[in-house]
This record gives structure tokens, C-alpha cells and sequence, in this order.
């Protein structure tokens, strides 16, 4: 199954999200936060995030990853650039519809390329 | 050719359960396994049954009834299998 990472500056953030998104996924998700600096700040720790995705790669199909601003996307992406891997893919996509959508995505046994996809359409939903 | 691959069926949703969060969550999951296209409305509402969140902003309530319309070789088995899971979802605690 799929995995997902949350990235965000705010380590309350990554593991409150990581918690709604796998109440709707259910437990054959692997789901990681890696929120914060390593000392407990508010920023982004690319060691963390590394150890994130290993993590949520447990399972071998792969693991998407949702950001939510700034350094966090630009963490991600050194890190995909450093250690070119097609198993790990960063979602264009805002970070709390697009964490939750690919959660319950992957939950559904869905590929790599279709959780990514799923949570990338999340960009054009309206909340009203 | 099949006769048809368009399927229609009604389903009410049990009187204590909205479809949110985790109910919506397993009946998107639920859909996705299934080839054809499905959507559910309720109140004159619309949304595509394997978009999560089309699904949460249809809102709708306990007590609905909702109307699922599948379209693909697999349309009949669609409705029946996601009819019986709007009917029989349960909030599951924590």
C-alpha cells in the first residue's frame, strides 16, 4: 500500500493532520509526520523527513508527500534531488485535502501514480 | 454489448449516522474499487462518489435519503454493494 508523509514547519500540525488523515484511511495506511526542527522549533528538519519516508515506504509501493509551505516543499524537493527515487513522489496539492484524499486513496489499494493524482485534483476543490 | 450499464438505486442513511469523515471515508474507498463511474445525491446535490472530498461538501445528513447512479460495465453491482453500505453505516466510536 501506498505511504504518506506530512511535511510541515509545525510539528502539531504534521502529527494532528497524520491523525485526522489516518481516522479516514484506517489502519493499513502507513502515515508519518515529520513536523519541526529536530530541537523542537518551528521549521523543517531534513534528516526527519528522510526518516519519514522510510518509514512510510515500509510496504514497497511507494510513498507520497504533502507539504505545507515554503522551506518545507523546498526540504522535499533537495532531498528527491539528492536521492532520485520514483518511489517518492511530492504532491502540488494544498496539504490538508491533499494528505486526506491520498490517505483514503491509498486505503482503497490504489498505485502510486493514482494516490498522486488524487490528491493533486484537490487543488481545484471549492469548499463551498 | 450489455443490455445496459447504467444502474440506479435509492438508500437511506441510518438515522444516527452523517456521512462524514470516517463514513464518507469508507463509502469513497468503497466506490473505488468499482469500474464505473458513481455519484451520489441528496437534496438536489450532486458529487462524485470516489471524491472524497465532493462527498464531505455534499454533507449529507443522517436520515437522508440518497440517490447513487453508476455508469460502467459494472454499474448494477456499483449500486447494489454501495446502497447496502450507505444503509448499514455505523459510527464507529474514537
Amino acid at each position: 500500500m501506498v505511504g504518506i508523509v506530512v511535511v510541515s514547519h509545525s510539528a502539531e500540525l504534521a502529527s494532528g493532520l497524520s491523525a485526522l488523515a489516518a481516522q479516514m484511511a484506517g489502519p493499513d495506511v502507513a502515515i508519518e509526520a515529520a513536523g519541526g526542527t529536530a530541537d523542537g522549533r518551528l521549521g523543517t528538519d531534513e534528516a526527519g523527513v528522510a526518516a519519514a519516508i522510510e518509514r512510510a515506504g515500509r510496504d514497497g509501493d511507494g510513498v507520497v508527500v504533502l507539504g505545507d509551505l515554503g522551506s518545507s516543499i523546498l526540504t522535499v524537493r533537495s532531498l528527491l534531488a539528492e536521492q532520485p527515487d520514483g518511489h517518492v513522489k511530492l504532491a502540488d496539492a494544498p496539504v490538508v485535502e491533499g494528505a486526506v484524499t491520498a490517505a483514503v486513496t491509498a486505503s482503497a489499494g490504489a498505485d502510486l501514480e493514482a494516490v498522486v493524482q488524487a490528491a493533486e485534483e484537490t487543488r481545484d476543490a471549492r469548499k463551498l | 454489448m450489455p443490455a445496459s450499464s447504467e444502474a440506479q438505486t435509492t438508500a437511506t442513511l441510518p438515522s444516527d449516522v452523517d456521512l462524514h469523515a470516517r463514513p464518507a471515508a469508507a463509502f469513497v474507498r468503497a466506490a473505488m474499487a468499482f469500474e464505473a463511474s458513481v455519484t451520489i445525491a441528496a437534496d438536489d446535490r450532486e458529487a462524485d462518489a470516489k471524491s472524497l472530498l465532493s462527498v464531505l461538501a455534499l454533507g449529507a445528513k443522517a436520515g437522508t435519503s440518497v440517490t447513487l447512479r453508476a455508469d460502467g460495465p459494472d454499474a448494477a453491482r456499483a449500486v447494489d454493494t454501495l446502497g447496502e453500505l450507505i444503509a448499514g453505516l455505523v459510527e464507529t466510536p474514537g
